[in-house]
């Protein structure tokens, strides 16, 4: 079989797990249905691996074309390499495991095939968005997943207490996303003008051919671009909806709004790294927003007392970092940084939700409490989880973050200043969740306590598995002072291959400063961890409530107001107007306008109207009779003519 | 000939058959008409016209009694016999399909938007855009809430005052036409007078702006649909506004072609403002019905402002979106019907946790609002992406607004959905879906993502027909495209 029949089967085998479940779900068994939802994912995983040993050069697979324009066609193609190679591992290797998880997760939840269908689906659209050549298919994926978002974030809409809140959450993402998508739309309008055609490589090359004349346009089409992305990726300013959508099984937090789809706007930058490259300006402008939302979001996590609520800001500071590495221009950095946190951070998703679950639905970190001894298993990978994310020495977030640094320091100290005052912010609110969940006394009461359980081996499988990698992750891509010559494999690996990524000769630093920024950065986690393990530990501190907190506690809890702001700037003004815009002008002025006319026309139609008979109906029903009769004998007269 | 004349033959059966048999007449007649539809599009080659009428001689006042349909005619002939049967299968099981009246008033309105589709001839045309008037007003009129004389009124006075613009045009056409062929009319000759084609092209227009209905000209339209039974809103927003936008399409445009540079940016801006006018209205709406009416003054404007740019993507997109929203429209006024029917009541504050108690409503009411936000896998997708597009590259500013639609439909769409579907239950009992009804959400959605998969079975329809068009539009004419 060819390269390209194995790439179609890749990208339709969940398609075709959500087709069955779709149907024939409901008199299927739980066990049957999420079976086949997991090994149809794995398999597309394998098949990946398949692709990913044969991969030697950038193969195209034509399917169809959906339509043919005057001046462009849009088609459905998809396009192997690299990156979307790499992106598709992450997706189906991550994927398949958080299916794994979810057949244990959603066991007692009645609407197990609609959610084995819907992440099916999901998986899908996230290969169309990685897998198309051209940014058609990609601008189908992309609406795919939100789509798919939509509906997972909303998924307990029947839920008694939480089913409203849920499907507003689900509402705000998708709401939030169409901006960013609108975004998306304006770039690839951009695009067609400009190349008519949207298909990576050619306008690759065609940029590549003669950059002078484009850097005008690239400027305006990356910062759409960018818009797209802050949406999916949940910057600053359309980053509000990711800590809302936490409101879906956690499952769904962990695939979707940590692993895969909230990098799909890191992808779209990496993929369209030869625009970016034109638009030094939005570079600046990506690296300001990154800086910003890594800052404000983990300022914010450091309060929030939902243990998912933490991990959610957590992914928007982790999303932020990666965009001040693609500001920098770092693209396979910003990668590897995906590619870790989609290790640890789904672990640490798939770890709450191994927590919750053992905590029956409980997620205010208040009540928990020395859950170590109660839930060994997931108390080791969390703590790995943990460990891997704020940046101990030689687990894999160390490596990516330490690149994203370095390229730091390279470009500006300031920067390098700010993403430190972040990075020590992360190890804060990691260990304060890590110890005030797993240490201390349990303070969710007695009753609670003893229905706390270890999860099952299909929970816990997962977990183990995503801990080995947040451990050895860094490996794919270790820096050049351990190993001179086979450092760096996976940026090498996608440069070869990936267009626009082997035009760009990324920079290393020297060793000595590198050790020493990696010394400073073990420092700085190593101290945060004492000084956790002193507060929460030995003076045995909990979460404060509301009423004792400080002023910057105050505002890290309640989010910094950007929600009140948001309502207050945006959504009030405009309801206002709808309600203005019905209620005054429609109705007083073009309603009454009308009237007003009418009326003088019926003074005038006074006097006429004696002569009627006064039943609309009757006069209508003689006026169509006249009409068809008129008609009917010209067109007979006509056709004996003929 | 039997294309247009079976419906009306049909019709007037309608009204002398036992009433008994109404209900399946109904039915079973306009699947018959569909059929031969059918039977024409069989062997039909897009490149020809088909001329089922053509006398050889001028009639007085210049009518030359021509009928025939090319692609475009045809497309439209297809979409109303396909509306017409699923009208009636969604309203088998309610009340108003026993009456003759409906069947028979229907089936005759099918007739008079056949001959409207199919005429090659002004006065011809114009006479039976007269002539769809009739019915549906009688169906308002006979089927409507009782108290709907003042928006009935409104209504019937906006369409008179346009149809007597649209005639008065026509009248000043003879100066410049020898007759009234369509063929001779597309080549009316101005002698370069821009502003006098733009004139009489203004006549035309105003008739069916209040039609489709353009902003600011669509006060009529919410408290119409609101206060007409669930299959006159049907056959109101889903064909009898599209003979607006073919009328554009078809005779505004090529004929009065040296007047669109005076009326392009006006009324483009007129529909980018309804664009965003109806969705913001659509926004804080409670009455579904009124809320799916400005949804569709804004999904019509985008498509009203892509056809005046007619250059050959911006038709083939918006005759695309004449489809969709076509099948849009059906499938919201039905869920809007069924809460009617089943609830009495059209408010969203009174509705709530309906998908619980009515899992297979609530699975296609989803379904059919995803289609109506245009996700991809859906007709709406392609036409949206390609209108939104052309417009862009006309100006950029009336990209952007037409774009916002992107945001606002999800948001009122999506507040419509969940404020009758999710939260909790506020009512005791509600009628899962009839099989008609899942009869006609199934055959929408495998319609609507049919075309969003392949649209360009429709394209391949439309394109020759604009190029003939634009052919027979005099050779020292400079297409947009």
């Amino acid at each position: 079989m060819g390269k390209d029949m194995l790439l179609l089967i890749l990208i339709s085998l969940p398609l075709i797990g959500a087709a069955i479940n779709g149907t024939l779900g409901k008199i299927m068994p739980k066990l049957v249905v999420g079976s086949i939802a997991t090994v149809l994912v794995f398999c597309s995983f394998m098949l990946g691996l398949l692709l990913f040993v044969g991969l030697d050069q950038t193969t195209i697979v034509h399917l169809f074309q959906v339509a043919k324009f005057d001046d462009f066609s849009l088609d459905v193609n998809f396009q192997l390499d690299s990156l979307s190679i790499w992106m598709t591992l992450i997706i189906t290797g991550i994927g398949s495991l958080i299916h794994l998880f979810s057949m244990g997760y959603m066991s007692h939840d009645e609407g197990y095939h609609k959610f084995f269908t819907y992440l099916n689906l999901f998986i899908f659209s996230m290969l169309l968005l990685v897998l198309g050549s051209n940014y058609f298919v990609l601008f189908f994926g992309w609406e795919g997943v939100g789509i798919c978002s939509y509906l997972l974030i909303g998924f307990h809409y029947n839920d008694a207490e939480k089913g409203i809140a849920n499907s507003l959450a689900a509402r705000k993402a998708f709401i939030m996303n169409r901006i960013g998508d609108a975004g998306l739309l304006f770039a690839l309008f951009m695009l067609l003008n400009q190349f008519h055609t949207l298909e990576f490589v050619q306008i690759g090359k065609m940029i590549n051919a003669s950059p002078e004349l484009y850097t005008g346009i690239a400027g305006c089409i990356t910062l759409c671009l960018f818009l797209a992305a802050t949406g999916k990726s949940a910057q600053i300013p359309l980053f509000t909806w990711l800590p809302d959508a936490m409101a879906g099984p956690t499952p769904v937090s962990a695939l979707i709004h940590a692993a895969t789809m909230v990098t799909a706007g890191i992808y779209l930058t990496v993929r369209s790294n030869f625009l970016f490259e034109l638009a030094p300006t939005t570079k600046d402008i990506i690296l300001v927003i990154g800086i910003a939302t890594t800052v404000v979001a983990a300022f914010i996590a450091m309060r929030q007392n939902d243990i998912k609520k933490v991990l959610a800001y957590s992914t928007v500071s982790q999303l932020g970092l990666m965009f001040v590495a693609l500001g920098m221009g770092a693209y396979t950095v910003a990668l590897f940084h995906v590619t870790t946190h989609a290790f640890f951070k789904a672990l640490l998703f798939l770890g709450s939700g191994s927590v919750i679950h053992a905590m029956s639905d409980e997620q205010d970190i208040r009540k928990m409490g020395g859950l170590s001894k109660l839930t060994p298993i997931t108390h080791i990978t969390f703590l790995i989880g943990t460990l891997a994310i704020a940046g101990f020495p030689f687990l894999s977030g160390f490596y990516s973050k330490d690149e994203i640094l370095a390229h730091a320091w390279m470009s500006s100290p300031v920067v390098y200043g700010i993403l430190m005052i972040a990075v020590t912010m992360t190890a804060v609110y990691m260990f304060r969740l890590y110890f005030l969940v797993f240490h201390g006394s349990f303070r969710g009461g007695e009753k609670l306590k003893s229905h706390v359980h270890e999860s099952g081996l299909t929970m816990t499988i997962p977990l183990m598995v995503l801990a080995v990698l947040s451990v050895f992750g860094g490996i794919l891509n270790l820096p050049g002072i351990f190993f001179h010559h086979a450092g760096h494999w996976m940026s090498h690996f996608l440069e070869r291959t990936t267009y626009g990524l082997n035009q760009i000769k990324p920079e290393h630093m020297d060793g000595n400063q590198s050790i020493i920024l990696m010394c400073i950065a073990s420092g700085v986690a190593l101290i945060v961890l004492a000084w956790a393990y002193m507060t929460y530990v030995k003076k045995q501190a909990t979460a404060k409530e509301d009423a004792d907190m400080n002023a910057w506690e105050k505002l890290s809890s309640n989010k910094l107001y950007i929600d009140e702001i948001y309502q207050t700037v945006f959504v009030q003004p405009i309801l206002w107007l709808s309600t203005t815009l019905s209620k005054q002008f429609e109705e007083r002025i073009l309603n009454n306008g009308i009237f007003r006319l009418t009326s003088a026309i019926e003074a005038s139609g006074n006097y006429t109207r004696k002569w009627q008979s006064g039943f609309l109906a009757s006069y209508l029903f003689w006026m169509v009779m006249g009409i068809i009769g008129f008609i009917s004998y010209y067109i007979i007269k006509s056709s004996f003519w003929n | 000939m039997e294309l247009i004349f079976l419906p009306l033959i049909l019709g007037i059966i309608a009204f002398f058959i036992p009433t008994k048999w109404v209900r399946p007449f109904g039915l079973v007649a306009s699947i018959g008409v569909l059929a031969v539809s059918i039977v024409h599009l069989i062997g039909f080659d897009p490149t020809n016209y088909v001329l089922i009428l053509n006398p050889a001689e001028t009639f007085p006042l210049g009518l030359t009694f021509k009928m025939g349909y090319d692609g475009l005619g045809l497309t439209m002939v297809l979409l109303t016999n396909a509306i017409i049967s699923i009208i009636f299968l969604a309203n088998l099981n309610r009340e108003i399909a026993q009456s003759p009246k409906f069947t028979g008033l229907t089936l005759l309105m099918q007739f008079a938007l056949l001959g409207l589709f199919t005429s090659l001839d002004g006065i011809l045309f114009y006479t039976f855009w007269e002539l769809t008037l009739i019915p549906i007003f009688l169906i308002l009129y006979w089927f409507g809430k009782q108290d709907n004389n003042r928006a009935l009124f409104k209504f019937f006075l906006y369409t008179l005052l346009g149809s007597l613009m649209m005639l008065l045009s026509f009248i000043a056409l003879a100066y410049f036409s020898p007759n009234y062929s369509y063929f001779n009319l597309v080549q009316a000759d101005f002698h370069g007078k821009a502003f006098e084609a733009a004139l009489i092209m203004s006549g035309i227009l105003f008739a069916f702006a209040v039609k489709i209905p353009l902003f600011p000209f669509h006060t009529w339209q919410a408290p119409t649909y609101t206060n007409a039974p669930m299959a006159g809103t049907m056959l109101l927003s889903a064909l009898m506004l599209k003979m607006a936008l073919f009328g554009m399409i078809k005779w505004m445009i090529p004929i009065g072609f040296e007047g669109l540079v005076y009326l392009k940016w006006p009324v483009i801006t007129l529909g980018g403002i309804g664009i965003v006018y109806g969705a913001v209205i659509a926004m804080k709406q409670k009455d579904l019905k009124t809320l799916f009416a400005y949804a569709s003054i804004s999904h019509l404007g985008l498509i009203a402002a892509g056809i005046m740019l007619f250059s050959l993507s911006a038709i083939e997109a918006s005759m695309i979106q004449i489809i969709n929203h076509s099948i849009v429209a059906i499938a919201l006024f039905l869920a809007a019907g069924i809460i009617e029917e089943r609830l009495q009541t059209r408010n969203i504050e009174d509705l709530g946790g309906l998908a619980k108690i009515a899992p297979h409503f609530g699975f296609w009411f989803a379904v059919m609002t995803f289609i109506s936000v245009s996700v991809p896998f859906t007709a709406g997708f392609i036409g949206e992406f390609v209108l939104i597009k052309e417009l862009f590259s006309a100006h950029w500013v009336i990209g952007i607004t037409a774009a916002t639609t992107l945001v606002f439909g999800a948001v009122y769409m999506l507040r419509a959905y969940q404020g009758s579907m999710f939260g909790p239950t506020k009512v005791t009992s509600f009628q899962d879906l009839r099989w008609n009804e899942y009869l006609v959400f199934a055959i929408l959605t495998v319609a609507a993502v049919g075309i969003g998969l392949y649209p360009q079975i429709i394209m391949d329809f439309i394109k020759p027909s604009i190029t003939f068009t634009q052919e027979l539009m005099s050779g020292d004419l400079t297409l947009t495209k």
